[in-house]
């Protein structure tokens, strides 16, 4: 079938106006929030599971795989398109079709965006967990398929933790539910875990069960500076000992608090080391005794200054240095490449001097920003796209601290996902009898190969 | 043959450690089949071994903790992991521990408390369950609203696969995206991916305070009511389990009617506020009787008969119960549309109710109706936006929707996974997806 014929096909399918055929349409959705790009045949807009099903059997007739892709704003070029190809874009099937406050439900079309489903929730005092720092412009669907945190995770736990059940349109066009609207549904295996974080390559989402949960009825918000990172580390391994559970560990080192400062001006020490964001949510009646211990570690660990919100002004004002500091580097250099490793929190220390180390090596500026309760760390390596020997040495500190935070016993990835930009480093992590497992996932749901060919491994 | 096949056995693992005359095999051994062995191995390797002369001879292999499901297993192998008990590590700092599947799951519980320490998932069965048991079934427990299902637990392990070779993944870190979630997919497979040989899993601090509820309802919709009433007041203790008046004697010989058991586990302040508003609830809901438990000795022996009734359900009285789900405010009602079914659920053998989950266990009579009453149960569930849980549960409401295509659709996935990882269907031959 020639790309023509193709096109047809699908305008059939969804009808002209939800088929994107053009030159404007084919760059418009071939790039993702990573420097890669490429160009497919056609961005199609399904608007139901009919749709998608269709164009499961086009695809299998015609020959041509499909790469879904939500608001793209991933961080691993999972929906980079190449070759005879179709970019499924589920941003037009965004419908909340239940929300069961009273069972603890919603269930959402995948192209819904995370803010819109909090927003709706607040309406009723509840929420969804997962809150990626793109959740104004990211999809469930999306997040799903890459398993995002955010920084609430450190309690309430990752996308796969919320996940109840799914709808989804196979490889060969047949439509399956999985799990349900309660805990116990799965049948079997636990496809919906499996399905979780597979960056679209096993299926299609055509309908997502979330568990949402009511808004905690207190939160306190605290704002530690310190002169070393190791004081700022110290403090988060005594509060997890402590029995407390913060829903918030955010770190930002000193090149990030002075990028933040120019961009803010409040007022940030810029000798710090390290300052921490800290928030507690639950029972109004225990928030005070968990505030007493926590400014009491914090004093141990030789906090410099401790604050604690008293009003929603305030809170804005401790989360603002956080909310611009990745816009604020561009103060400094025009490009970052933001990094995702996760180390076990007690080598948190070891890899932030592993990290100055590596851009001390490399020459380079790197500012590191953390969810540090669970070691999930995002160094920002700044450098200038247009020099293409920076780039290179970018690329080698990129691999220099993967590599360094296996050594530490932590992961390539803790929320972004691998998509193509980690594939190469994969077999570092995973030995070839991991790997040779992932296939077996691969084959079989998609044994020819389908959906999303060549994110996360080469097959 | 088979003597020679039981020789190989006793080489790789030592003949202490073989058991193969019925009588003695007894004892590791449920259900009706009869493996050629049993053996118990004391290392990975020896478990690698034992697969892979698995595979040459198609020999079939089943695994328990201490117990081993012998359906399907005539002429076969059980695999007993209890000299695999050790405790490798108990990482403070990062609130791990990497432990053997064979360890005791209720053993592993008393080291823990030892080193202030807590492993949360309830057991599946305390007298002889075990931690990679725990995982092999992997379900949701009645704490999961609080604590999550087991699944969230696992951070890693080492596994021998089908074909005799050794996978490992998994680490410290709780935020892991990188490659497919082999590790929670794991959780529940019923030993049929592999067999676990290390577990890396996640621990808690212990809560501050501990403290329990137990109310007497005379009436069952009274009873659902009150933790109705505790849903939309916003109050979620730790457990919220509801048990009929057979099973409900059992735990609390006093007991006249239906009992509430509600446990509280958190903070000082909150849990005593708690505490005394959800008294006061169950007063008002038509309650008899509420007491506090709060001195340990006491609270611990409350929650420990309610593991104990678990481990029955789960056990000895299996074939008899049907599981299912509905929503945890759906209960009440539910509940009041089962007894068109079952008749007066108040003198039925067994209800118990998961009062935060909305899932029902319901104990029958007989064994022999299972079947039958599954389908008018799912029946029931459905319309209140559940099913019976499994693989039965989803099969049922496919065929209740008349959708023979994605019934066709989830076996054959289900079987292509299992093929993929077992192409000589060696392990776990009892168990049917």
């Amino acid at each position: 079938m020639t790309e023509k014929d193709v096109v047809e096909r699908l305008e059939e399918i969804v009808g002209k106006k939800n088929v994107q055929a053009d030159k404007i349409g084919l760059t418009s959705y071939g790039y993702d929030a990573t420097l890669l790009s490429g160009v497919g045949m056609a961005t199609v807009f399904p608007l139901s599971t009919e749709h998608v099903v269709k164009l499961v059997k086009l695809a299998n007739e015609a020959g041509f795989t499909l790469i879904p892709r939500g608001a793209g704003t991933n961080l691993s070029g999972g929906t980079i398109p190449d070759g005879r190809c179709v970019t499924v874009n589920f941003s037009r099937m965004k419908k909340i079709l239940d929300i069961d406050t009273e069972n603890f439900v919603a269930v959402v079309e995948p192209g819904l965006v995370n803010f819109d489903l909090q927003a709706e929730l607040e309406k009723k005092g509840f929420y969804y967990p997962p809150d990626p720092a793109s959740y104004k412009a990211t999809t469930l669907g999306g997040n799903l398929a890459e398993c995002s945190g955010g920084p609430r995770c450190f309690k309430y736990g990752v996308t796969r933790d919320y996940i109840l059940g799914l709808e989804v349109v196979l490889p060969d066009g047949k439509v399956i539910q999985t799990g349900g609207r309660n805990f116990n549904s799965e049948p079997g295996y636990d496809l919906t875990r499996i399905l979780v974080g597979s960056e679209g390559t096993l299926a299609l989402l055509t309908k997502i069960f979330l568990r949402i949960l009511p808004l905690p009825a207190a939160k306190k918000t605290m704002l530690a500076i310190y002169n070393q990172v190791e004081d700022a580390s110290q403090t988060v391994s005594d509060i997890v000992a402590a029995g407390i559970v913060p829903t918030t560990l955010e770190m930002m080192d000193n090149l990030l608090i002075n990028t933040a400062e120019d961009a803010t001006g409040a007022g940030l020490p810029r000798d710090a080391g390290a300052l921490l964001i800290i928030e507690i949510d639950g029972h109004p009646e225990d928030m005070d005794e968990q505030v007493e211990t926590i400014a009491g570690i914090c004093k141990k660990a030789r906090v410099r200054e401790f604050k604690m919100a008293r009003t929603a002004a305030e809170v804005d004002q401790l989360w603002l240095a956080r909310r611009v500091v990745i816009g604020s580097v561009a103060r400094r250099r025009p490009s970052y490449s933001l990094q995702d490793i996760t180390v076990p929190r007690s080598m948190f220390p070891n890899m932030v001097s592993g990290i100055l180390q590596i851009a001390k090596e490399r020459n380079l500026e790197v500012g590191i920003l953390a969810h540090a309760g669970d070691g999930n760390m995002h160094p920002l390596v700044l450098f200038d796209q247009r020099i293409e020997e920076e780039v290179e040495r970018v690329h080698l500190a990129e691999k220099d601290i993967c590599a360094l935070a296996l050594e530490l016993g932590g992961t390539l990835s803790g929320e972004h996902g691998i998509g193509l930009l980690k594939k190469k480093y994969l077999t570092l992590e995973f030995s070839p009898v991991a790997m040779a497992c992932f296939a077996k996932i691969k084959n079989s749901f998609d044994p020819r190969h389908l959906l999303n060919p060549g994110k996360i491994m080469n097959l | 043959m088979s003597n020679e096949t039981v020789n190989r056995i006793k080489g790789l693992v030592g003949e202490g450690n073989v058991v193969d005359s019925p009588s003695a095999m007894a004892r590791y051994l449920k259900g009706q089949g009869r493996p050629l062995a049993v053996a118990m191995p004391g290392n990975t390797a020896e478990v690698a071994e034992i697969v892979k002369l698995a595979n040459e001879e198609g020999l079939k292999i089943a695994v328990g903790g201490r117990v081993v499901e012998s359906r399907g297993l005539d002429g076969g192998l059980a695999l007993v992991m209890s000299r695999m008990n050790q405790v490798l590590e108990i990482d403070h700092a990062n609130l791990t521990a990497t432990v053997q599947p064979g360890l005791a799951h209720t053993e592993f519980s008393r080291i823990l408390a030892e080193q202030n320490l807590v492993f949360p998932p309830e057991p599946n069965v305390p007298k002889t369950g075990s931690v990679g048991g725990c995982f092999a079934l992997g379900e949701a427990d009645s704490q999961a609203f609080q604590y999550m299902p087991v699944r969230t637990y696992l951070l890693g392990y080492e596994m021998v696969l089908p074909n005799g070779d050794i996978l490992e993944v998994g680490n410290k870190c709780i935020k892991n995206v990188s490659g497919y979630d082999l590790i929670h997919f794991a959780v529940g497979s019923r030993g049929t991916l592999g067999i676990f040989t290390r577990l890396l899993v996640k621990l808690l601090p212990p809560p501050a305070v501990k403290m329990a509820l137990v109310a007497d309802f005379a009436s069952l919709p009274k009873a659902c009511q009150a933790m109705a009433t505790l849903i939309r007041r916003r109050i979620f203790p730790t457990r919220l389990n509801l048990l009929n008046p057979a099973l409900a004697a059992g735990i609390d010989p006093g007991s006249k009617g239906n009992l509430v058991m509600v446990d509280l586990t958190g903070f000082k302040n909150s849990t005593e506020l708690l505490a005394e508003e959800i008294a006061g609830i169950f007063h008002l809901a038509g309650s008899s009787e509420v007491q506090a438990v709060k001195e340990a000795e006491g609270y611990a022996k409350l929650w420990q008969g309610w593991l104990d009734l678990r481990g029955e359900l789960n056990t000895t009285w299996a074939e008899r119960v049907i599981d299912f789900n509905v929503g945890p405010m759906k209960l009440a009602a539910a509940l009041q549309a089962l007894t068109e079914i079952t008749g007066d659920l108040g003198a039925y053998p067994g209800l118990v109710a998961e009062g935060l989950l909305g899932r029902v266990r319901l104990l029958l009579p007989a064994a022999g109706e299972r079947e039958e009453m599954a389908v008018k149960v799912n029946a029931l569930a459905m319309s209140f936006g559940g099913n019976v849980s499994g693989n039965f549960g989803s099969k049922l409401v496919c065929r209740a929707y008349n959708d023979a295509e994605m019934w066709e659709g989830i076996e054959s996935l289900l079987g292509q996974i299992r093929r993929q990882f077992d192409p000589k269907g060696i392990l776990a031959p009892g168990v049917s997806l």
